[in-house]
């Protein structure tokens, strides 16, 4: 299957902005954010078209996937 | 300090905080160690001063019977990392209910004041009544104690934060310092004044560093007493880490919240100016007062642009490895770091820039300079300043004052000046004044009195029952980019449970950054508090002492005449929906009564015993 990931903030720095990516059917979230090599201590919010997601949640083919960084304040 | 027990929830008679009350009118000074009555007197910061300010009938926030409570928290001077907070707290001049009393506010800020000011002896520091001439209060450390001098402050008047910090510097080089600014002299006319808070790399650079105990006009209430600086002079004490607390202190950077604050290079997330590029995909970066347009603007003031012309240098505050802050510098031509400009936080970056309209970093820095250098709160300036450029977008034939609209950077910068020396009222009394003056009261994005913080009211229906800064007494602001949490009963958790336990750090002394995710009931507090002070404290009991305080906070606002009806969003948010925002709707009519509902059926049943 093929998904859009979308990266944000400091998670794009030497990664990407925005790519298209094949993964097996039924891949988790988890799997792209491991072959990304994204720190947990970064991780934050996790969105599959638009709607908020977890990393156990599974990929469909055309989804759009965009991962950012938590938000914190100040 | 005196500590005689290891058991504080039990026997808080047995922990001390020493006290200087000065009548400024007479000059009398009263020294005594003080009692704490229960926990969160222990803890310290506004869980002592609300206790103090719920004793008294104020019914005008200038007036001779209201006090300014300067204090410390346990941890403050410690050997825990960020333990460096100042509390200053009173019934606030911008912060009233719609019957017209003030509310009961504290306002905190880092640098090296507080711990100085702890290293001295004393802890806590009340200024009754006014001084007849203007006046800076010398607090010294003495082998017999703390002791306290008052000192004439006429060569002072006038200066800004930085210029009245560095002369007295000059004075007292083994000191630092907290100032107000022009801002504060002018209280009659400025209602959002500050106190600006000296720190190391301040007083080493030369530069105008400071940090600020920003919110709520406290520098407005030091300046109506005629105090225009403290001076705390004392040798440093470096308290020896001990392998438990370095443990904590590992945790504090490696996990939790504030690894994402850490500089980029040091795999962090590069300090909070990071909460642009998060909140953007949603549209929900506040942009022209608090209506996002669904389009790119908010991106020139991201980073990765912001870099493209000028220099950026990530920072800490003394002895903290967090490193969340960031200064902006001009670039020269040959590619070299040139002139400061500013301390670049979100907040201020946000309603000095975005949110009026100001998309250049060196812009917004450059009034963030002028706020700081003024000590007016640059949260409160900005959001009054944002109302009134709407205002002249939606009447640009009969416009306020100058006549600025988004965007003029020139006219913005002379409306702050103005303000700033006092001469422009309608400004410096805030937006909620301002809004009532005008008649047109939806558009002022204040709650209670008080502006909300750079995060869109639609995102954060949390800001209502926040009890001081939107943002620091309530940790919702960011829930719902988060978490998409979207339902009541969600929110109702998040406000009555969760998120209120981020006032837990105006207790004892620490930033908020310490641990933002899970406040300061935890074992690592407790670890710091056993190793410092040989204190036994069940964490449980600590979150029981921070939610008692906030149910104080929030008793005392009905005391001050707040209605429920004044627990709500700003009116333009309702009746005027933002279609841009890309987010689940929290803040429609329909939720908010169900959410207010639910939250007071909760909170009343805790509030019918505080007071």
């Amino acid at each position: 299957m093929q998904i859009t990931v979308s990266l944000h903030g400091v998670i794009r720095i030497d990664r990407f902005k925005l790519k298209t990516l094949t993964y097996p059917d039924g891949s988790r979230v988890q799997k792209v954010i491991d072959d990304l090599q994204i720190p947990a201590t970064l991780l934050g919010t996790i969105l599959i078209n638009k709607a908020h997601a977890k990393s156990t949640d599974i990929l469909h083919d055309g989804d759009t996937l965009m991962i950012l960084p938590l938000l914190e304040g100040g | 300090m005196k500590i005689e027990t290891t058991d504080p929830v039990s026997h808080p008679e047995l922990i001390f905080y020493r006290r200087c009350t000065i009548d400024l009118k007479t000059g009398k000074q009263t020294m005594e160690d003080v009692p704490c009555q229960n926990l969160e007197d222990v803890l310290g910061g506004f869980g002592r001063s609300f206790q103090m300010l719920a004793k008294r009938e104020i019914k005008r926030a200038y007036c001779r019977e209201n006090p300014l409570i300067i204090n410390t928290g346990l941890l403050t001077g410690s050997s825990a990392m960020t333990g460096l907070r100042t509390y200053f707290s009173s019934y606030s001049p911008i912060k009233g209910s719609k019957a017209g009393l003030p509310a009961a506010m504290w306002s905190a800020g880092s640098g090296k004041f507080g711990a100085k000011f702890k290293w001295t002896g004393l802890d806590e520091l009340i200024l009754e009544n006014c001084a007849e001439k203007p006046l800076y209060i010398l607090i010294r450390e003495t082998p017999g104690g703390p002791q306290v001098e008052l000192k004439a402050a006429d060569h002072l008047l006038g200066l800004s934060t930085h210029n009245k910090i560095m002369t007295l510097y000059q004075e007292y080089p083994d000191a630092h310092f907290a100032a107000i600014g022009p801002a504060g002299e002018h209280w009659e006319t400025v209602f959002m004044g500050s106190v600006a808070l000296s720190t190391v790399n301040q007083l080493k650079s030369g530069d105008d560093k400071l940090r600020f105990a920003g919110r709520g006009g406290m520098g407005s209430m030091m300046g109506y007493k005629n105090i225009v600086a403290l001076v705390a002079q004392s040798k440093d004490k470096n308290i020896p880490i001990t392998a438990p607390v370095k443990e904590v202190h590992t945790q504090v950077i490696q996990g939790g919240g504030s690894a994402r604050l850490q500089p980029i290079k040091r795999g962090g997330g590069g300090g909070t100016w990071a909460a642009y590029e998060v909140m953007q995909p949603f549209h929900a970066v506040p942009v022209n007062n608090y209506r996002p347009q669904g389009n790119d603007l908010p991106e020139k003031l991201f980073r990765e642009n912001v870099e493209k012309e000028y220099d950026i240098e990530s920072a800490a505050c003394y002895r903290c490895g967090i490193t969340c802050h960031n200064y902006i510098y001009d670039r020269n031509d040959d590619g070299s770091r040139g002139d400061f400009i500013a301390k670049f936080d979100y907040e201020p970056l946000n309603l000095m820039g975005t949110n009026i309209g100001i998309h250049d970093a060196g812009q917004a820095g450059r009034l963030i300079h002028l706020c700081d250098n003024f000590g007016v709160d640059a949260i409160s300036m900005g959001v009054t300043i944002s109302y009134l450029l709407s205002y002249n977008e939606r009447h640009p034939e009969h416009p306020l004052f100058n006549g600025a609209t988004f965007g003029d950077y020139e006219k913005i910068h002379e409306l702050i000046s103005m303000a700033g020396e006092g001469k422009l009222p309608g400004v410096g009394k805030g937006s909620m004044r301002l809004s009532q003056l005008m008649g047109e009261t939806d558009y002022a994005y204040h709650i209670k009195g008080l502006e909300i913080a750079a995060y869109q009211p639609e995102t954060n229906p949390g800001y209502c029952w926040a009890i001081a800064g939107g943002h620091m007494s309530m940790g919702s602001y960011g829930t719902l980019i988060r978490e998409g949490l979207s339902d009541v009963d969600s929110w109702v958790k998040v406000i009555t449970e969760d998120k209120l336990h981020i006032v837990g750090f105006d207790l004892i002394g620490l930033c908020k950054f310490f641990d933002i995710t899970q406040g300061i009931g935890t074992d690592k507090i407790a670890t710091i508090l056993k190793s410092d002070f040989n204190l036994d404290v069940d964490p449980l009991k600590i979150k029981a002492a921070v939610r008692r305080s906030f149910l104080l906070g929030m008793a005392l606002e009905f005391r001050q005449g707040y209605t429920k009806e004044e627990f709500s969003l700003p009116a333009e948010v309702a009746n005027n929906p933002n279609p841009n925002i890309d987010l689940p709707n929290v803040s429609s009519p329909e939720f908010m009564t169900e959410l207010s509902e639910k939250v007071w059926a909760v909170f009343d049943k805790e509030l019918e015993d505080v007071l």
